[in-house]
């Protein structure tokens, strides 16, 4: 497999450097498969094996890219998307810099994210895992819904400006179980993320899903008032916040052009809660790392807030050559984001439930359809789904109709941030509108704001 | 090719398939240009090819597919193996509507195929629309045009044969500046369908220019402007926001997947019942909506659907009425068996996958609203006590069954005492979908309406991007929640 591939972006390089041209070859593979549920059927069962190349040519200041997926065992027409990149570069605009090519300086094979047992995963693996998650709870009124989705992620680099050439595989699963209720209309989920087989715990999915449906199907369904709550978010809706944030904020490209919610003016500066400290740390396999980047750069731990501190923005190349910045080995399909946790021993719902609490609290795990209203201000919106709770102070439990908030990244992150759970876990973001590209971040099981405004509470479910 | 392919699909039902169909891509071609304040960030060519498989097994679905043609039967052979699995696991036998074998062809209508026209032009048209967006005020600029052809050979057990040729342009641009209070402003367009074609022709430089200066000229009124107030209002939308609007709260809570709790663990439900179809009254007597797949000039047009079936124009809403959804051959079925009473006669041929690796589900086609009898917008205007003027989508959020929606919007012009007063910033409005549309006091005239595109709708799982199109005119909303 691997020599196959090097052996493909060799002759490909061989053929640009014949041709007097300079270009960069990007391999894409991916192995997919998805197991797909629907009221306690599996509603589709898919594979997919697509190899993608990208070529992209450099001609001083122009560039060009071409894009195929195609059949890797046909040379011929890949190598006419390297004159095609070719011919197009010759009538580019000039841009304003020059974009860097690749030089790889060492050839790597980087295998760390790739477990082969994963990698071999079954039909009938991936049905058993299902049913036993949904052992004992589905009914006729709670049916199963969800996903098993695995692959393999197979990238490759190579350029003509060295021989060597990058090699990165990587397995990855992710997991959502929803059980809804069909004339009530509630849902709750839950949610796992692998890299390795032994990530793989249906027990531990079945258990939440017992916890939440047991909430809902015992507890009072209520309209909240709008107004302030103190509330704990799940995994997911931090994990989702924080992929926004990743996006509007320490980006430097983002930045440089208005559209962060950060300046450079706040480096160095106090922007969150002493308790806020987010890292890209490409040792965390759970986030699915490689150890270069797309230029070839090492991966390095990149602090990007160390207890509320802005410590740095990230840079692609093509940023980092527009605007003059140093690239900080961000030429990535995607950052590692791990956020540190705090203090509080709290390692599942059911122990935050049956915390003593001094004030109402609202749980809301997962937020739906998050969009950026105010990019200067770092406002967001978003409305709660899947397994919200109200937990009272005086003990007992409620279940909440979807509410909405509309806050900004400080409210969140800033003073009012109280406090987040020891315990992390892996929360899977991969979404597959085009190339697999596998991507978690490592956050707090809970994270506790006060403060935060409900601006609307829906009647019913 | 077409003929291994037959012989797979006939292999594939002498080992027990009810049903099996192969789309094969023999070339899908597109062609990206970008231009960041003067610098062509990105000028792309793509092409794909390879071939999806989907079989029906003993009531389940499998579904394969592959880039590489070099064993077109290991690709059957699979998706017959992933249905088997599927099968071991079936609450509702799929049941396929009835429909006609169909040999035919569909090209879209173009006079200009865009992958004909030299590069040299379509950098000129970018460089000419850069230009005019590089004016005082605008600190960011972006000018793109997509190009995109796609050929489809579709076949199935059951006889169908149909080829597709499709092409289609998609231009867009925007600006951005910083306002008085340092925040980010911007102004963005994508194109109204101009004309009855989808080629190179359907873009007309005068009126991108024409365009143009009116997008830098309400920017610099932004930069200026006060902030939409927080206040209850009536909010009259204009085609650049109603299209997005009808998108989210009209076209997704209809998709009959949807409705049937197929998207339940990614994209979300809706708030529709079988039970509400020939009676919900969804808006005011004002709202007629229609799915029209035969509009002709809107990439939600494709002659016949994924499963084979003719498209066609459906009523979805009636005088406010629902009546109808956006179905394929499989949904209407499983609806109509669970709702004990015949709700949908037939496939509304709106099954459709975004490439050959994806398996076909229930997508919008073109989800029209139609236009009223209101006059245009200065009559709408005239007729607001007090009021805002929405235009361009700025950020969109939806509850999970479609049932209540967070918009902002690019601009707001206030309206008092039927009188336009100004230019407004930050401009949000909110409500609960049912209620919204019932307040739907005003509709334009077909001198207000107009054929947006979507070129990037995601649902599905894995998930899918669609193309589509919304026919809409200038409408009022009244009791509106606004800058939230």
């Amino acid at each position: 497999m691997q020599h196959n591939v090097i052996a493909l972006l060799q002759e490909l390089r061989a053929y640009a450097l014949e041709k007097g041209i300079q270009a960069a070859i990007f391999y894409h593979e991916e192995e997919s498969y998805l197991m797909r549920f629907a009221n306690s059927a599996i509603s589709l069962n898919t594979n997919e094996h697509l190899v993608r190349l990208q070529i992209s040519v450099f001609d001083g200041n122009r560039r060009a890219d071409t894009m195929l997926l195609a059949d890797p065992g046909q040379i011929e027409p890949l190598k006419r998307g390297i004159d095609t990149a070719a011919e197009m570069a010759g009538f580019a605009e000039p841009l304003s810099y020059t974009p860097s090519i690749p030089v790889y300086t060492e050839s790597v094979i980087d295998m760390q994210a790739y477990d082969p047992f994963l990698a071999c995963i079954t039909n009938a693996e991936r049905l058993e895992f299902f049913n036993t998650l949904a052992r004992g709870l589905e009914t006729e009124e709670l049916k199963l819904s969800g996903v098993f989705s695995n692959g393999i992620t197979t990238t490759a680099q190579i350029s003509t400006e060295s021989e060597h050439t990058q090699y990165f595989a990587c397995t990855d699963a992710s997991i959502t179980a929803v059980l809804s209720h069909q004339t009530l209309k509630w849902e709750v989920n839950a949610l796992q993320s692998a890299q390795a087989k032994t990530d793989l715990d249906p027990e531990r999915l079945r258990g939440e899903l017992a916890f939440l449906v047991r909430q809902y199907s015992e507890q009072p369904a209520v309209q909240l008032p709008l107004g302030k709550y103190t509330v704990v978010f799940g995994a997911a809706a931090v994990g989702d916040v924080l992929d926004m944030l990743n996006w509007f904020g320490p980006n430097g490209g983002m930045m440089k052009r208005g559209y962060s919610f950060l300046s450079e003016a706040q480096l160095g500066k106090q922007v969150f809660s002493p308790l806020f400290t987010l890292t890209d740390d490409p040792r965390c396999l759970p986030t699915y790392p490689v150890s270069r980047d797309l230029m070839g750069k090492r991966r390095e731990r990149f602090p990007l807030f160390e207890a509320g501190v802005l410590k740095a923005f990230f840079w692609n190349q093509d940023d980092a050559d527009e605007f003059g910045a140093e690239p900080t080995g961000h030429s990535v399909y995607h950052n590692n984001l791990v956020l540190s946790g705090g203090e509080k021993a709290l390692g599942s719902l059911e122990e935050l439930a049956a915390l003593p609490r001094e004030e109402d609290i609202l749980y809301i795990p997962y937020l739906h359809y998050m969009n950026i209203v105010n990019p200067t201000a770092g406002i967001l919106t978003g409305s709660s789904r899947f397994g919200a709770l109200l937990l009272r102070k005086d003990g007992s439990v409620a279940v909440p109709y979807n509410v909405r908030i509309t806050q900004s990244f400080a409210d969140l992150f800033g003073e009012r941030l109280a406090w987040l759970s020891r315990e992390q876990c892996a929360y899977n973001v991969s979404n597959s509108y085009g190339m697999r590209n596998p991507r978690a971040l490592l956050v707090p099981r809970f994270l506790c704001v006060r403060g935060i405004e409900i601006s609307h509470s829906n009647s019913s479910y | 090719m077409k003929q291994e392919l037959k012989k797979n699909i006939d292999s594939l039902m002498a080992q027990g398939a009810t049903y099996v169909d192969a789309r094969w891509y023999p070339t899908e071609e597109s062609n990206s240009l970008m231009m960041w304040n003067g610098n062509l960030k990105d000028l792309s060519a793509s092409s794909q090819s390879g071939v999806g498989v989907r079989v029906l097994y003993r009531g389940a679905w499998g579904f394969s597919a592959a880039s590489s043609l070099e064993d077109t039967a290991a690709i059957f052979g699979k998706a017959l193996d992933n249905a088997r699995t599927a099968a071991e696991r079936v609450d509702f036998p799929v049941r396929l509507a009835e429909k006609d074998a169909v040999r035919a062809s569909f090209s879209s209508p173009n006079l200009i195929d865009p992958f004909t026209v030299p590069l040299t032009d379509k950098l000129e048209f970018l460089r000419m629309m850069d230009a005019k967006l590089n004016q005082p005020g605008v600190a960011q600029r972006v000018a793109a045009l997509d190009f995109v052809k796609r050929q489809i050979v579709f076949l199935d057990s059951e006889g169908s044969e149909i080829e597709k040729t499709i092409i289609d342009v998609f231009p867009s641009f925007q600006v951005m500046g910083v306002d008085k209070d340092g925040e980010v402003q911007a102004r963005k367009y994508k194109s109204a369908r101009l004309g009855n074609t989808r080629g190179w022709e359907s873009l007309d430089p005068e009126y991108f220019s024409a365009t143009a200066e009116r997008l830098v000229r309400e920017l610099n009124q932004l930069l200026v402007a006060e902030n939409c107030p927080k206040d209850e209002r009536s909010v009259i939308l204009l085609p650049g926001i109603m299209f997005l609007q009808t998108h989210e709260t009209i076209g997704h809570p209809l998709e009959l997947d949807r409705i049937l709790g197929y998207e339940l663990a990614f994209a979300g439900g809706s708030f529709v019942r079988l039970e509400d179809f020939g009676s919900l009254r969804y808006g005011s007597e004002k709202l007629t909506v229609r799915a029209d797949a035969t509009l002709e000039n809107s990439p939600g047009s494709f002659g016949f659907d994924d499963d084979g079936v003719p498209a066609q124009n459906n009523l979805l809403i009636d005088k406010g009425i629902l009546v109808g959804a956006i179905t394929g051959r499989q949904m209407v079925e499983e609806a109509n068996a669970r709702a004990h009473r015949q709700i949908f006669s037939g496939s509304s041929g709106a099954n459709r996958a975004t490439a050959f690796y994806r398996v076909p589900i229930e997508r919008m086609t073109n989800i029209n609203v139609d236009p009223g009898t209101d006059g245009d917008l200065n009559d709408i205007v005239r007729g607001t006590e007090r009021g805002v003027i929405l235009d361009g989508e700025k950020s969109w959020s939806i509850g999970s069954n479609r049932e209540q929606f967070h918009f902002a919007t690019d601009i707001g012009w206030l309206v008092e005492d039927g009188e336009i007063k100004g230019v407004l910033k930050n401009t949000t409005y909110k409500g609960d979908t049912l209620k919204f549309y019932n307040s739907l006091s005003a509709v334009g005239d077909e001198r207000t309406w107009e054929v947006m595109y979507v070129d990037n709708c995601g649902k599905g799982q894995p998930n899918q991007i669609m193309q589509l199109g919304h026919g809409v005119p200038v409408c009022r909303f009244d009791h509106v929640t606004v800058g939230e």
